[in-house]
């Protein structure tokens, strides 16, 4: 077994315990307080799992997408918020390490293992269409000053560090690092979303917010390429958390299937139950599969954008899908609070909207194909 | 303070069945994990550490596959691991384990404190602590619920009899067996993970130790497995109470009187 | 020198003489098969503790007399004993696997360089061996172990394995033998706070009403509480339930809990896991209430209800006086 192998296992296991002790026992108290309770994030942090991904170099264990997106699946099987709330931070530090320049690193990336990144790129005009971004960064001798409103920011709130999205002077578009200190620095209303009721889905208003140079990500004009590549490495990691979720309507459909008895018949010798079941599995297997790829790919360097807008775009549907099977297995009981199944249905159908909508997805799948 | 810390790896226990048929202990593709009590231990062990200075080392008699287990404890974020491993270590019977751990601990040299689980939740029930003190003279505590550093060379420790509770005062060094309500092991962290990979695992043998070989292994062992069985149900005759709770309960109480 | 003696070890604290040390002495007796059942009793000169130990009929009573036993550690309870069983070394001996038997023993046996088997579920002696049978793997396997060429042939025994049966007959030898308190130098124990609650343990209640995750209901809960205090029992719980907040670790029967001795045992929502199971093997009468036909417990059970816990409960709760 290679040491990469070996340590991948470690991970994976450790994950496991780490959800099925901290993370499963809380998953219907967190959909219904709409929160993460008090102290969970802190274990969260404390466990080191916020640096899973970050080089060595600056404190972080460097494990590679491969890796963090299985922990991502074991650990959405158990809390697909939280997995989410991980997402969100991966991808950002992610552009970081490909994008960002060695003073900004430095000072940035050494705490990334204790707080959270965000990336912000929608604002109230409308979606994440980059023609209409109205935050403004004006030049001021090696400074920058930036003002306007992001929306729908994953991790609004809970995070410290935000890249944002924006407009120089002559239209250009430029991702800049914000930090919740800074003066001009504001948090917004958290949206009120019918589910991922764990992750703070906020607003952030900056006014005048001052950054050296050196907090330009990447170089102007080149906001579009570091949104898209965040796009790209988001996707394979939801389509992780989408296995996840799939994997949790699965486990919840086929133990109740197992009890539950018809005029003395458990459920899953029934064939209506069994097609059912078949899906639910088949359709775990396949974004596992889609989003497996995605990972592997950009391991190897290799593209691997248009995989992982079908790792979302696949597992998104699916999981709604199979949620939707599973409810009706459950019968009144998948309708109900005291069952997971209608919560999982909320947390996958976020993932029809965020990271790009399943529409925008299947623009940029057809796009691939039409190039080839 | 230099603290050892003895840990097994062990099957994980729920799923090692005996084939009924054959007698034979189905372990075939069962994972070895760190036995679950020596995360206690370890737990205790980076706690001293953290507050008094030093380093943890953990300790293990077994085959290579043992690794696994110390790289585990070591993710936890012990600073080093010894694996004592041969042949001629095998067929060890408690006795010949903690001749041997205390013989590896005096190697190690120095030691201040020596950590166990409680017992493993495989074999043996908490004997291999209180050999290894008897071999190093030192005292023990067993069942420890908290372990506390007094002074630089005095722990006092508590332990609950079933009619009374000791407050244990020892002077390192010292062997310390620890009880599941200690604490709260810690998880392995990520960065811990991969400097697991990079911290040093020491594999000694019988050569690298001083000891006395008709002490060791089979040879060193007073006693042997002579047979292994499923457990045997006795299978009781059983009364069926009638399905109206009011009914059943009135039939009950007249058979039992 | 080797004697054919078996030897056990009554353990006492304060003033209360460990009962399984009786239980052993009732044991050793059943399979002495002519050889000499020996109790000894590290004790202070205010226990007396061999008064009672006599009525379970040992052929002799050791005693090692010294007050430092009120406070003594492991090391000196092992090595008085040492003093007493190296020279003139029995076949046998036995120690309850408490907390004590457990902590003592080894450290005997690595003195005596002998083999010592540990938490023994039944023991006897077969072609001149004691033949010691030990559960692992979780009670989910069982083995046999012999010592067969060093002595004495050393087990620890599980709590109310077997019953204590006060002895007929034969008079006893009561000897006070002859060794030296050594203070241990590096070890003392500083402080002994007595547990105020160690009559109402599990093990030793005569009614016991088990809970088990199928009965798992604040109503369940205050019924069998009810129950419980109308006869005058004990509520306990298979393992799964010391993690709801309404339990610990004290109220778990099975394997790292109670091995229960009750005349007296209603098992409620337990499936009957081997887990549980070994510690209800010596309650006398058992009565399970499952909703499951085919639930294991119901193999242990003298009385079995199908049905529902709540229903059951209530009709027991206004029959009984």
């Amino acid at each position: 077994m290679s040491i990469t192998i070996e340590q991948n296992k470690m991970l994976i296991q450790m994950i496991k315990e780490f959800t099925a002790n901290e993370l499963a026992p809380l998953d219907m108290d967190i959909d219904s307080r709409g929160d993460y309770p008090d102290g969970l994030f802190q274990k969260v942090v404390k466990t080191g799992l916020l640096g899973m991904t970050l080089p060595r170099e600056y404190g972080g264990a460097d494990f590679d997408y491969v890796a963090a997106s299985e922990a991502l699946e074991k650990m959405a099987t158990g809390n697909a918020s939280m997995a989410v709330t991980l997402e969100g931070h991966f991808k950002t530090i992610e552009q970081f390490i490909k994008y960002g320049n060695k003073a900004l690193n430095d000072k940035y990336l050494p705490s990334a293992s204790k707080r959270i990144f965000a990336f912000s790129m929608t604002e109230p005009s409308g979606g994440s269409n980059p023609k209409g971004i109205a935050t403004r960064a004006i030049k001021q001798g090696s400074n920058w000053v930036i003002t306007g409103d992001k929306i729908m920011i994953t991790n609004g709130g809970l995070a410290e560090v935000y890249c944002v999205l924006s407009k120089t002077e002559d239209d250009q578009l430029a991702i800049f690092v914000v930090d919740k200190d800074m003066p001009g620095f504001k948090f917004g209303k958290r949206e009120d979303f019918i589910g991922l009721k764990g992750v703070p889905v906020g607003e952030v208003v900056l006014n005048h917010v001052v950054v050296p140079d050196s907090h330009l990500l990447g170089v102007i004009g080149q906001g579009l390429e570091i949104g898209d590549n965040a796009h790209a490495d988001a996707r394979v990691l939801m389509g992780a958390v989408l296995a996840g979720i799939t994997e949790h309507e699965l486990q919840t459909a086929v133990s109740y299937a197992k009890e539950r008895k018809a005029m003395d018949t458990p459920l899953y010798q029934l064939q209506v139950t069994q097609e059912k079941i078949a899906d639910i599995a088949i359709a775990k297997q396949n974004i596992q599969a889609l989003y497996q790829k995605g990972a592997n790919d950009k391991v190897a360097g290799k593209p691997y954008a248009e995989v992982a807008a079908m790792a979302k775009s696949y597992g998104s549907r699916s999981a709604v899908a199979a949620g939707d099977k599973a409810l009706q297995i459950l019968g009144g009981y998948g309708y109900s609070h005291e069952y997971p199944v209608e919560h999982l249905i909320r947390d996958a159908r976020a993932m029809e909207l965020a990271e790009g909508t399943i529409e925008k997805m299947n623009l940029e799948i057809t796009n691939a194909e039409i190039a080839k | 303070m230099k603290i050892v810390v003895g840990i097994k790896q062990v099957p994980e226990t729920d799923s090692v069945k005996i084939d009924p048929k054959t007698n034979n202990l189905e372990r075939s593709g069962i994972q070895g994990i760190i036995n679950p009590f020596d995360k206690n231990a370890i737990e205790a062990a980076l706690q001293l550490r953290d507050q008094a200075g030093g380093e943890v080392v953990l300790l293990s008699m077994g085959p290579d596959s043992y690794t696994s287990s110390l790289r585990d404890g070591m993710a936890m974020g012990a600073d080093k691991a010894v694996l004592v491993s041969s042949r001629a270590f095998g067929g060890a019977d408690t006795l010949a384990t903690g001749y041997t751990l205390a013989k590896a601990v005096e190697s190690i040299g120095d030691v201040d404190l020596v950590l166990f689980g409680r017992q493993s939740v495989d074999a043996d029930t908490g004997q291999v602590g209180p050999i290894v003190a008897e071999f190093l003279s030192v005292p023990q505590v067993t069942f420890a619920e908290t372990v506390s550093l007094e002074s630089e060379n005095t722990i006092i420790a508590k332990r609950q009899l079933d009619s009374a509770v000791q407050d244990i005062k020892l002077t390192l060094p010292a062997v310390i067996t620890v009880r599941k309500e200690l604490n709260n092991p810690r998880y392995e962290t990520p960065v811990n993970m991969k400097e697991s990979f990079e911290k040093p695992i020491t594999v000694w043998t019988e050569a690298d130790l001083n000891l006395d070989p008709s002490q060791i292994g089979q040879a060193g062992s007073p006693t042997s497995v002579t047979n292994v069985y499923a457990p045997t149900k006795e299978v009781k005759k059983t009364t069926i109470l009638p399905e109206d709770p009011v009914q059943a309960v009135s039939e009950l109480l007249g058979k039992l009187d | 020198m080797d004697n054919n003696e078996i030897w056990v070890y009554v353990e006492t604290t304060g003033s209360k003489i460990e009962p399984t040390s009786l239980q052993l002495i009732t044991k050793a007796k059943a399979i002495a098969d002519g050889r000499k059942v020996v109790a000894v009793v590290p004790e202070t000169s205010s226990i007396n503790a061999e008064t009672t130990v006599k009525e379970y009929g040992p052929d002799q009573i050791k005693t090692l007399v010294d007050d430092h036993f009120a406070h003594a550690t492991d090391e000196e309870i092992a090595d008085a004993l040492f003093q007493v069983t190296d020279k003139n070394r029995p076949d046998s001996l036995l120690f309850p696997a408490t907390i004590l038997g457990r902590s003592i023993a080894p450290r005997l046996q690595a003195k005596l360089g002998t083999g010592l088997t540990g938490d023994c579920l039944d023991i006897y002696y077969q072609d001149g061996l004691l033949v010691q049978v030990k559960p692992t793997y979780g009670d989910n396997v069982m083995c046999d172990i012999v010592c067969p060429d060093r002595r004495p042939q050393m087990v620890t025994v599980r709590p109310n394995t077997f019953r204590a049966e006060k002895g007929t007959g034969g008079a006893t030898e009561i000897v006070q033998s002859k060794f030296t308190f050594h203070k241990e130098a590096n070890s003392e124990v500083v402080a002994t706070d007595p547990i105020i609650n160690s009559s109402s343990k599990l093990d030793d209640a005569k009614v016991v009403i088990a809970l088990g995750r199928g009965a798992y209901s604040d109503k369940n809960i205050k019924l069998a509480q009810d129950l419980a205090a109308k006869l005058g029992g004990m509520v306990g719980v298979s393992r799964p339930l010391t993690d709801e907040p309404e339990f610990s670790h004290d109220d778990q029967i099975g394997i790292g809990g109670a091995s229960l001795s009750a005349d007296l045992l209603i098992n409620l929502g337990i499936s009957g896991a081997v887990q549980y199971t070994v510690g209800i093997k010596n309650a006398k009468k058992i009565v399970s209430v499952n909703i499951d036909k085919d639930a294991p417990i119901f193999d242990e059970s003298d009385f079995a209800y199908v049905g529902d816990v709540t229903d059951f409960l209530n009709a027991l709760l206004k029959q009984v006086r």
